[in-house]
C-alpha cells in the first residue's frame, strides 16, 4: 500500500488516543478559569480540560510511531486494518462509557 | 463572539453533515432500483463521491477546531449546570462526542489517502467503512451538539 505511513498514523491514533485517555496521558492541561496550560497537574486552577492534551499526545505518538515503522513493513500492511482497528477503538470507548448511563 | 463562533461551528456542522451523509450514501452496495427510476434516494446517491473528499476533510477539521474553541465555555458553564442537575447522561453522551471527534481527527488522513483516485480496487471496503464511520461520528456529534445547545428547553 502506497504511503502507508499515513495508514499507520490513522490506525495508531485511535489507540493511542484512547490510552492517553483511560491512563491520563496528557501531554498538557488547560485550565479555562485561568486561560492558562500547564504541563503538570495543578489543583489550585480551578476545572481542567485534559481533551486538547490527550489529542496532541495521540498526534505525537501516533506520528512517530508512522515514521519508526520500516518502509517495507508498512508497505505490507493489510488496508483493512485502517478501519477495523479504529472501529474496535470505537466500541471499546462506547463500553467504557456506559458508565454514565447505569 | 462566542455566540457568533457557536453559530459558524452550528453552519459548518450542517455542511459536513450534508457532504458526509452524501457520500456515505453513495458507496452504499444495494444497486438502484430495477427499473431505473431517478428516486431521491438515487439521486441524493448518484453523486460523485469522490470530489466531496477534501471538504470533508477540510470542514471536519474546521469544525472540530471551532468546536475545541468553544469547548472552554463549555466546561465553565454548561457542564457544571448538567451536573447540578443530576444530569449524567447529557455529560455521558458529550463525552462519547469529545472521543469521536478525536479519533475522527486522527482518521482523516487515511480517509483522504484511501479516496484518492489511483488506489486501487483493494482499498473499496476499507473506503467505504472509514467513510460510513466518519459519518456515524458527524451524526452523533451533530445531534448531541444541538441537544446539549437547546438542553435547557428540551429537559425539565
Amino acid at each position: 500500500m502506497k504511503d502507508s505511513r499515513l495508514a499507520i498514523f490513522s490506525i495508531m491514533f485511535g489507540v493511542i488516543y484512547l490510552a492517553a485517555f483511560y491512563y491520563d496521558l496528557a501531554l498538557f492541561r488547560y485550565y479555562p478559569e485561568v486561560s492558562q496550560f500547564r504541563w503538570l497537574r495543578n489543583d489550585g486552577l480551578g476545572v481542567v480540560i485534559l481533551w486538547y492534551g490527550w489529542i496532541a499526545t495521540a498526534g505525537l505518538a501516533s506520528a512517530a510511531i508512522a515514521f519508526a515503522v520500516p518502509k517495507k513493513m508498512a508497505e505490507r500492511l493489510w488496508p483493512g486494518w485502517a478501519w477495523i482497528i479504529p472501529t474496535a477503538a470505537v466500541v471499546g470507548m462506547l463500553i467504557y462509557e456506559r458508565r454514565w448511563f447505569v | 463572539m462566542i455566540v457568533v463562533l457557536l453559530i459558524a461551528h452550528g453552519l459548518l456542522a450542517v455542511a459536513l453533515l450534508g457532504a458526509i451523509t452524501h457520500q456515505a450514501l453513495s458507496v452504499l452496495t444495494i444497486a438502484p432500483s430495477a427499473n431505473g427510476r431517478w428516486t431521491f434516494l438515487n439521486r441524493f446517491r448518484g453523486v460523485d463521491a469522490t470530489a466531496y473528499t477534501t471538504p470533508i476533510v477540510v470542514l471536519f477539521a474546521v469544525t472540530a477546531l471551532g468546536g475545541a474553541l468553544l469547548y472552554p465555555q463549555y466546561r465553565i458553564d454548561v457542564r457544571p449546570a448538567l451536573e447540578d442537575t443530576q444530569n449524567v447522561a447529557a455529560n455521558g453522551v458529550f463525552e462519547i462526542k469529545e472521543h469521536l471527534v478525536a479519533i475522527g481527527l486522527g482518521l482523516l488522513p487515511v480517509y483522504w489517502l484511501f479516496w484518492r483516485k489511483r488506489n486501487g480496487p483493494e482499498t473499496a471496503a476499507p473506503r467505504r467503512y472509514l467513510t460510513w464511520l466518519l459519518a456515524f461520528f458527524v451524526w452523533w456529534s451533530f445531534i448531541v451538539g444541538h441537544v446539549l445547545n437547546n438542553v435547557r428547553g428540551l429537559l425539565p
